[in-house]
């Protein structure tokens, strides 16, 4: 299998581009040198000084806040769309299907750098409340397309069979069409909380100077001096993302 | 009973106006005032001129912009390249291997695909750090001058883009090997193929459509990426996504900026169009349903 | 007693008129098969007495009551779908007890009548497995028991066999017989295999384009075809344009192709002159090296042109004059003893005068249903 060594060997180099410099600021997290051209000693001293760091708790608070209520509002406001556009098929659906994919397709920077001008001109205070309005607007769309996928998957004869067996539209939809169908707005939920707490580009246009979410502040890091906690906090995100995606295999898995 | 047409009508404005206010509201319009400022000019205070004019549009031809310009097309869609040419052995390999290997081998691309990018940038400025651990290898091997620097150069740029968008490429095409049927591989051998030949006469055209698909998600977010040159590419390798943010932020010039993503907006509409046209044409000729 | 009756139903998608005036009735405890190719509407009639479409005109009665613009949870008829339509996210039990449970029976009762139909398929141990986990018999029998645990009227099954296998599919067909007469309730009965209508239904209506072409027992429809595309439908059968020469009493006298003249039953009102097709099943048909020397038949040379043994039976292909003429011979000798008849062997084909039946011209869009593959007739013959 000459191919399949050729492929496994290019799939190992991409691993190792992957991870290489995620392993190496790992280890510098623990260097008390600051850029790790050379090992001096171990230090736990980046995390703790992490952990002490106020500003970057506050952040994190904004940016839970923002994610989990924009999740909420794009949950309920994408799944509704998505039921909208699989049951009627007229003309007014192809106009909202297109709507709804859309922002999919343009850039963050157009997309944040439009609600600036927008909120600039209807005066709207930029701030956290612009950050969950900007959100809510990308994150529908994430939302209605794994919805939407969801429910092309979903056999219509099961509710004709609930109709069938004597249950009335109600009834039909809490018993068969909601519990089938519920994986996948859980799914677009947790997509769009995802999307939130990693979105820069677009809060950043919109935020303002005072409401910095936690990639905001670590910009701000980078840009000021590059602090060496950016290393130990860089570890606990990727460790974070390991978790998340390990469990969320899990559920699909189980599905 | 059957509902009358008039309550399914409501019942459908129902379900559909809230999502659909809310992006007339916060998508549309604003994208619309991007294109119509860009009609305006700047005023001397950082505000918006009254005045309807094409100077700003013309001012997009000052030789600065067009080699931005260029420099973002060419970046973008060589590192798009680069990207599907490594994505397609990774998925074809992730495709083929064993179930166990398969799920470790998607954890470990899914992980970079939802890790913070900023995070994943911050790598590499560490990495590339003129005190940095690469920067050190390649002076102990005299690859490098010591005064030499990794960062701000066109290539560095390239090798961040293409590490940040890989994963992108890899799922895509990924998914659509997943569904292909390797016995036609066996059986394009069978039929005196050789391995290459197998490979590119009938998986490439197999799994066309996760090609497609990671060429978009790949070229699109490079045409408007704005962290990467900012923060590895600096004043040096400027594309039109930092342009835009120095013109709105630095210079308080929104009407320039506003042109810029027009233009940036035509730019990602032409790949787009091109991929409309090939599903188009895949469907009629039953490529993909 | 007419128990479910169509009366003057018609639908339409858009320009496709699915459903043209049909009337027809289902009486009270048979099995009522609606036979016929696919598109020809049965499907759809059987989701307009369901309550899943509405007719575009004309009214569906159920022991006396219009249930027309009824919702289907209103009516008293239950479903087995084509595809099940078992709820995944439910078990077995749950699957069963649905009907009993958006009813709002009591705990026990339900429990009961669940435990009582569960034993009845035999399924009482799987009773907790979600519908991923059972096969396609299972699953089958789930889906029948959670309709007819509802005590419907009429149980309506839509081509409920189509996604088992051969063998499947004959045990279903006998554990269905067996479930009918255990509970009683009508049945209609939805498919397009002619075997799996022929054995189970009490009553067959074949279907053409949204009209029924005929209803009649399994023998009725086999036997004595009233259409061409019935006799084309079911089963296996050879057609000739043929013009009526004389009438002598019973009989009379077809011009056939460049045959000798044959003879054939006089049942349809025929005049000297009109144009009719001459349809002889094959195992009408006998065959033989030596010239038969019975009465009443008709008697035509050929040459054998194919010969495929089939076990049970071997089906010939004889051309006369050109035309390919195809005999089926059943064997109930032993065969090697037999002197064969092989290929390119001139023979005798033979069959009595009251084997044979005239038909009214078919229209030229059935013809495709006459030219089905071989291996399709082949399959359904020997089921």
């Amino acid at each position: 299998m000459k191919r399949g060594k050729f492929a496994l060997l290019i799939t190992l180099f991409v691993m190792v581009f992957f991870y290489l410099p995620v392993v190496i600021v790992a280890i510098n997290s623990f260097n008390s040198a600051r850029f790790g051209g050379e090992w001096k000693s171990f230090t736990l001293v980046w995390y703790s000084k992490l952990f002490a760091d106020k500003n970057i708790w506050s952040a994190f608070m904004n940016s839970l806040l923002i994610a989990f209520s924009s999740a909420v509002l794009s949950m309920i406001l994408g799944s509704v769309a998505a039921f909208a556009l699989e049951k009627y098929k007229s003309r007014f659906q192809t106009i909202h299907r297109m709507l709804l994919f859309s922002p999919l397709v343009v850039p963050d920077i157009l997309i944040g750098m439009s609600l600036l001008i927008f909120f600039v001109a209807v005066q709207i205070q930029l701030g956290l409340m612009t950050v969950f309005l900007a959100h809510v607007t990308f994150s529908i769309s994430y939302v209605a397309m794994v919805v939407l996928a969801r429910l092309q998957d979903f056999d219509s004869s099961l509710y004709e069979a609930a109709l069938d067996l004597g249950a009335g539209r109600f009834n039909a939809m809490r018993l068969v069409v909601i519990p089938l169908v519920f994986p996948g707005i859980l799914a677009g939920g947790i997509m769009a909380f995802t999307l939130s707490i990693d979105d820069f580009v677009i809060t950043f246009f919109v935020s303002g100077a005072g409401a910095a979410t936690l990639p905001g502040y670590i910009y701000s890091m980078m840009k000021h001096g590059f602090p060496a906690v950016i290393n130990s906090l860089s570890v606990l995100f990727v460790i974070a993302t390991f978790i998340l995606v390990l469990m969320s295999r899990k559920f699909l898995v189980k599905q | 009973m059957k509902p009358s047409s008039y309550s399914k009508k409501r019942n459908e404005l129902l379900s559909s106006f809230p999502s659909f206010i809310w992006l007339v509201i916060l998508f549309v319009i604003p994208i619309g005032v991007i294109f119509a400022i860009a009609f305006k000019a700047a005023d001397p205070y950082g505000g918006i001129g009254e005045e309807w004019t094409l100077s700003t549009i013309k001012e997009l031809f000052n030789p600065i912009y067009p080699a931005i310009f260029w420099r973002t097309i060419y970046l973008s869609l060589i590192s798009t390249f680069i990207a599907i040419l490594l994505a397609l052995p990774v998925g074809y390999y992730i495709a083929r291997t064993g179930k166990r290997m398969r799920e470790i081998f998607l954890v470990l691309v899914i992980v970079p695909f939802w890790t913070n990018f900023l995070i994943r940038i911050i790598a590499w400025k560490v990495l590339l750090h003129p005190d940095g651990f690469i920067k050190k290898i390649l002076v102990t091997l005299s690859l490098a001058d010591p005064n030499s620097i990794l960062l701000y150069r066109p290539e560095t740029v390239l090798i961040v883009l293409v590490y940040s968008h890989l994963p992108f490429a890899i799922l895509p095409i990924y998914a659509a090997a997943e569904k292909f049927d390797f016995s036609l591989i066996e059986a394009a051998r069978d039929l005196g193929a050789s391995r290459f030949q197998a490979f590119r006469k009938v998986f490439i055209p197999g799994i066309s459509s996760g090609i497609v698909a990671a060429f978009i998600v790949v070229l699109i977010p490079s045409l408007g990426s704005y962290v990467i040159p900012e923060l590895v590419g600096g004043a040096s390798v400027e594309m039109i996504g930092s342009k835009i943010a120095q013109r709105s932020f630095v210079d308080r010039n929104l009407p320039h900026a506003s042109a810029l993503s027009a233009l940036l907006m035509l730019a990602v509409f032409i790949p787009l169009f091109f991929a409309a046209l090939w599903q188009r044409k895949a469907a009629l000729t039953g490529k993909v349903k | 007693m007419d128990f479910l009756i169509f009366e003057n139903i018609s639908k339409s998608y858009g320009s496709n008129k699915v459903i043209d005036n049909l009337s027809i009735a289902v009486q009270k405890g048979e099995i009522f098969s609606l036979l016929g190719p696919s598109g020809c509407g049965k499907t759809t009639l059987l989701r307009i007495a369901a309550g899943f479409e509405e007719p575009d005109s004309g009214r569906v009665i159920l022991d006396g009551q219009d249930i027309t613009n009824l919702p289907p949870n209103k009516r008293k008829l239950n479903t087995v779908f084509q595809n099940y339509a078992l709820f995944p996210h439910l078990t077995v039990r749950d699957n069963i007890a649905f009907g009993l449970k958006v009813s709002g029976f009591s705990k026990e009762k339900i429990n009961d009548e669940v435990e009582r139909y569960l034993d009845l398929i035999q399924m009482t141990d799987h009773a907790s497995k979600k519908p991923s986990k059972l096969s396609g018999g299972q699953k089958q029998r789930v889906a029948i028991a959670r309709a007819l645990i509802n005590k419907p009227d009429v149980l309506l099954l839509d081509e409920p066999l189509a996604a088992l296998d051969l063998k499947l599919r004959q045990r279903m067909l006998v554990d269905l017989d067996w479930m009918h007469d255990e509970v009683g309730i009508t049945f209609l009965y939805v498919t397009h295999d002619q075997s799996e209508a022929m054995s189970i239904s009490d009553t067959i209506a074949v279907m053409n384009k949204g009209r029924i072409e005929q209803k009649g027992t399994s023998v009725e429809v086999y036997e004595a075809p009233r259409t061409s595309f019935v006799a084309a439908f079911i089963g296996d059968t050879n057609f000739f344009d043929g013009e009526v020469k004389s009438i002598d009493g019973d009989y009379c006298l077809l011009s056939v192709e460049s045959f000798p003249d044959i003879r054939v039953y006089n049942d349809k009102a025929v005049k000297p002159g009109g144009k009719v097709y001459l349809s002889i099943r094959p195992e009408k048909i006998g065959i033989s090296h030596n010239k038969p020397s019975e009465e009443k038949i008709n008697v035509l040379k050929g040459k054998v042109e194919e010969i495929i043994y089939l076990g049970s039976h071997t089906k010939y292909w004889i051309s006369v004059n050109g035309f390919r003429i195809s005999v089926i011979a059943v064997h109930n000798t032993f065969m090697l003893d037999i002197k064969e008849i092989s290929f390119n062997d001139e023979v005798y084909i033979y069959w009595s005068l009251d084997s044979c039946y005239m038909l009214e011209q078919y229209k030229e869009e059935d013809e495709a249903l006459l030219t089905l593959p071989d291996d399709e007739i082949l399959d359904q013959e020997t089921v």
